[in-house]
């Protein structure tokens, strides 16, 4: 099963609808348990018919012998939430292996929205941002919502600089209805400033998770010789040598990591490390969970 | 110390090279691009110092290396101090025997006194013997066998060629290259002026060379010569020939003399002219009676009376031969491109050329055999009697112009040309109004130069196939206006407009009138007659598609210069003397070559003084030398010693220390974390 779960595996699918119909239909079959029963089609409660209602749904007995009409509800029609705030800053498009930290995030948006809108008739919507608010694609549960979606994910290419500021603000105002907010960034900010940004979705009742999505190589480089490194969005330059990366980075790291870990438990925001060359049924079962809590 | 060729000496800039290498670069190395440099901080490593610091040796090594190179390219020498009887050294005489060294017995004297000194010479001293006119002719090596260099001395005889120090100068250096030893430079001449070159770099010495000059000529000579002649080389009316001389007096007394115009031998003509002091005046006839063919021409300086009678003969040829017959046949609504084409014909005297005219009906009974060439122009289709006979025409050798205008689009075929129809193009009713010449093949004969077609409209312009022809002007859109085409034996040119004023502006312009000329001496094969020549200068025996071809020339002695196998290849011929040259062209063509002497040589002014020693000041100081110059054995010589072995070896030193140290640096990069 891991095999479809590997990210340099489906980098070589031809789709992201793809894509993610291969994780997901992997990570279900690896539960071990019913996807139908699991999901969606757990019983939950009766509801009093409503014009518009699908006459399918009417249990017909309850019909027949108390002449009023209901609706079966199931868990998986206990609706749900899920926003997708991704980072395409130039960050987003390093790579030193197959797959890069924005085709990483984009597989597993695309998986979250599969899981959220086919197999639990979720809402979605997606958002994406660099120094700015790019694309906002608004949450609806709607057949068609899946394609746009991906159709966002495609067209979100990683440029200019990351600056979650003015981005989170903007988001306080879209975000009206409680659920689920999923972050998928690099995080190169300060963790302290960067969770004042996110903390108020946290206030109004959303499940916020951060997926740290970072490279291997950013985790510890590997240099041979002093090398002169370019920043991706400054274009800022530094010689650096291989002494520092052994001595020092991996210490500035781990402490970057940890202090947003810290901020993030500290304002009730869940928080995960995703390197690249991780499967990505990790940052699934993370998002069902979430929503089990939810229900 | 000093340089035998300091000119290397600017390879030492290529020392800027490993500096900038080792002090601007070493540092960089390819930028990769990184998510964020937030976690980065600026940070001289303490590796990289260390090996900057390492580096110096490997650049220093380098450096050395560089210098050590160009050090010996330059040829370092030190003087070294030796007794005159014990330095050996290399005597080049060379003696001038340019034409005006014909002057009196002034060759024997500069051959005596070259024997005298090779005879004084000390035997362990080699020597070599030159001759110079316009190029150096060396005659032996440097031996010491004075029974070769008196014999190469003896063998000199006076040339026709024109003097040249430069040459002297060049052949000089070129042998101080590989002679390390002092050479010592004998010039024997009369040290003409007009011997020097436009600028006196030229004659600079290298170091290692002394030059003595000898001069033969002791006072100022005066000399009359005729200096030029202007006649036309081909005729058709020998009564109305006008030939010009110009007879010039260098040094000279006011005087009056006698020319004589003369023709194959016989005295046709004399005039008596009055010539001002060293001045100028001219001798004209109107009339020569010329025999048909071609005849050797001279205009002579009668009554001698100068040191130079060999400049008192100027020759030149002369070709009579009946006027060339053209036909031009045309449409008979077309009247313009007939009085266009003839006019331009008769503003060109030299082409010499009758035109018949004819209209397209009446040309049934012509046959075309009996004309250089036809000019078919502007003609919707031709009767099928001529075009038969023209055809055959053009197989036997023939050439036509075929000029189509706008009726002769509308025919299926143009006539011996083939091709298909033609695709008329009138520009008339484009944008633009008009096409004008954008591509000129300068090397066909008839085209002329871009510049010449500027400003010249096409309103109309036929487009042919011009598979297998020669295209020698294109329009700006690509369109062919003049190709040629081989048929046969013969050739078809194209001129894919109208002669007329209709179809272009053509005939208003000067162009059109140089156009028609040469066009028609191209078509009539009297485009390559040639003019009087100089001695040296080479005359081209075939073009590029006559190879193969058995070409002759009988020079003014009646030899045949050419061996066998030269008279098959040989793709030009340099005239080294003066006289009647016979020449039997590749293109079957038989012309008579006239040459003359390059008339600066009868200006026998001498070098000025200062001149002369600011050249021998350009060589090295010439030693007190003995009666017969060189050094008594008791005087100190000094004697340049070279040192580029030495040099050499450093740089084989340092090349070596140089290898090793750069492989230990790359082994040991790697091994670093």
């Amino acid at each position: 099963m891991s095999r479809f779960l590997d990210p340099s595996m489906l980098r070589s699918l031809s789709g992201l609808d793809l894509v993610a119909k291969t994780v997901v239909e992997g990570f279900v079959a690896g539960l071990h348990v019913s996807a139908d029963l699991g999901f969606s089609q757990e019983f939950a409660e009766y509801r009093a018919y409503a014009a518009g209602d699908d006459l399918r749904n009417i249990d017909w007995n309850v019909l027949a012998r108390t002449d009023r009409a209901f609706v079966k509800r199931y868990r998986g029609e206990t609706n749900s939430l899920v926003t997708m705030l991704l980072d395409a800053s130039n960050s987003m498009q390093y790579a030193s292996h197959a797959v890069s930290k924005i085709d990483y995030a984009r597989f597993m948006a695309a998986a979250i929205f599969y899981l959220a809108l086919r197999k639990q008739r979720d809402a979605a919507a997606l958002l994406v941002f660099d120094d700015e608010v790019r694309n906002y694609i608004a949450p609806s549960a709607r057949h068609g919502q899946f394609l746009r979606l991906l159709a966002g994910l495609e067209a979100a290419e990683p440029r200019a600089r990351t600056n979650f500021t003015e981005p989170l603000e903007r988001i306080q105002g879209l975000v009206r209805r409680r659920g689920i907010v999923v972050l998928l960034s690099d995080f190169y900010a300060p963790p302290a400033e960067l969770i004042r940004g996110i903390e108020p979705l946290r206030v109004r009742g959303n499940e916020v998770v951060l997926f740290h999505v970072l490279d291997p190589q950013e985790l510890s480089p590997r240099l041979r010789a002093p090398t002169v490194l370019v920043d991706l969005e400054t274009h800022a330059r530094i010689e650096v040598a291989p002494e520092y990366v052994v001595k020092e980075y991996g210490g500035r790291v781990a402490r970057h990591i940890e202090a947003l870990r810290e901020s993030a438990q500290r304002a009730g925001l869940g928080y995960h490390l995703l390197p690249t060359d991780r499967p990505l049924d990790y940052a699934l079962r993370e998002y069902l969970t979430l929503r089990q809590g939810r229900l | 110390m000093g340089f035998l060729a300091p000119a290397f000496l600017v390879g030492a800039l290529a020392a800027g090279l490993p500096i900038y290498l080792h002090l601007l670069r070493r540092d960089t190395s390819n930028p990769q691009p990184f998510s964020s440099l937030m976690l980065f901080e600026a940070h001289r490593q303490s590796t990289t110092q260390r090996r900057r610091l390492r580096y110096w040796l490997l650049l220093s090594l380098r450096l050395a290396l560089l210098l050590l190179l160009v050090l010996t390219f330059a040829e370092p020498y030190i003087k070294e101090l030796l007794p005159g009887g014990t330095v050996k050294k290399v005597l080049v005489v060379a003696i001038d025997n340019s034409f005006s060294m014909r002057t009196g017995t002034r060759l024997q004297d500069a051959k005596r006194a070259a024997l005298a000194l090779l005879s004084g010479r000390r035997p362990s001293d080699r020597a070599q013997v030159l001759s110079i006119s316009s190029q150096a002719h060396v005659l032996t090596q440097p031996v010491l066998d004075g029974g070769i260099l008196r014999a190469a001395v003896a063998g000199i005889r006076p040339s026709d060629s024109r003097g040249s120090f430069a040459v002297l100068s060049t052949a000089i250096r070129s042998m101080a290259e590989s002679e390390h030893a002092p050479i010592e430079l004998h010039l024997f001449s009369d040290l003409q002026k007009s011997n020097m070159p436009a600028s006196f770099k030229e004659l600079v010495l290298p170091q290692n060379v002394s030059l003595q000059l000898h001069t033969v000529a002791s006072v100022v000579v005066p000399n009359w010569a005729v200096e030029s002649v202007s006649a036309p080389a081909l005729v058709w009316d020998p009564h109305t020939t006008h030939v010009q001389a110009v007879i010039a007096g260098y040094n000279t007394p006011a005087t009056v003399r006698t020319v004589s115009f003369v023709v194959n031998g016989k005295t046709l003509a004399t005039r008596r002219i009055d010539i001002p002091a060293s001045g100028r005046a001219t001798a004209e006839i109107d009339s020569l009676e010329l025999p048909y063919g071609f005849s050797r021409c001279s205009v002579k300086l009668e009554g001698g009376g100068d040191a130079l009678p060999a400049d008192d003969e100027y020759v030149f040829s002369i070709d009579r031969a009946d006027r060339k017959r053209g036909l031009f046949v045309f449409q008979p609504s077309d009247t313009r491109s007939a009085l266009y084409f003839e006019s331009a014909l008769g503003a060109a005297a030299p082409t010499a050329v009758v035109l018949d005219k004819i209209t397209v009906e009446r040309a049934t009974g012509v046959d075309p055999a009996a004309y250089a060439f036809v000019v078919v122009s502007d003609v919707a289709a031709l009767p099928e009697a001529f075009a038969r006979r023209l055809l055959d025409y053009v197989r036997g050798g023939g050439n036509v112009l075929v000029a189509l205008g706008t009726v002769a689009a509308q025919q299926r075929e143009i006539p011996i040309f083939g091709g298909g129809a033609p695709v008329p193009r009138l520009y008339s009713r484009d944008a633009e109004r008009f096409a004008t010449v954008g591509q000129v093949d300068p090397a066909y004969p008839a085209a002329g130069s871009s510049a010449e077609w500027e400003g010249v409209k096409f309103y109309y312009a036929a487009r042919v196939d011009e598979r297998g022809s020669r295209v020698a002007l294109r329009l700006q859109d690509g369109t062919p206006l003049v190709l040629e085409k081989p048929v046969g034996e013969g050739r078809v040119v194209i001129f894919a407009s109208g002669l007329d004023n209709l179809t272009s502006d053509l005939p208003l312009h000067p162009v059109f009138v140089a156009f028609s000329e040469r066009l028609v001496r191209y078509l009539c094969g009297t485009d390559t007659q040639t003019g009087p020549h100089l001695v040296d200068e080479a005359i081209a025996l075939r073009s590029a598609r006559e190879q193969a071809v058995g070409v002759e020339v009988i020079d003014p002695a009646g030899r045949r210069p050419l061996s066998l196998q030269e008279s098959v290849t040989a793709q030009s011929y340099e005239l080294p003397r003066a006289g009647f040259y016979e020449v039997r062209l590749a293109s079957g063509r038989r012309d008579l070559v006239a040459v003359n002497v390059d008339r600066r040589e009868s200006d026998l002014t001498p070098v000025e003084t200062e001149v002369l020693a600011l050249w021998r000041g350009s060589s090295a100081a010439i030693p007190d030398h003995g009666p017969l110059g060189h050094p008594s054995p008791s005087q100190a010589v000094a004697v340049p010693r070279s040192l580029w072995w030495y040099a050499m070896l450093c740089v084989l030193v340092a090349a070596l220390a140089e290898s090793a140290l750069a492989s230990r640096y790359l082994t040991t990069r790697w091994d670093e974390p």
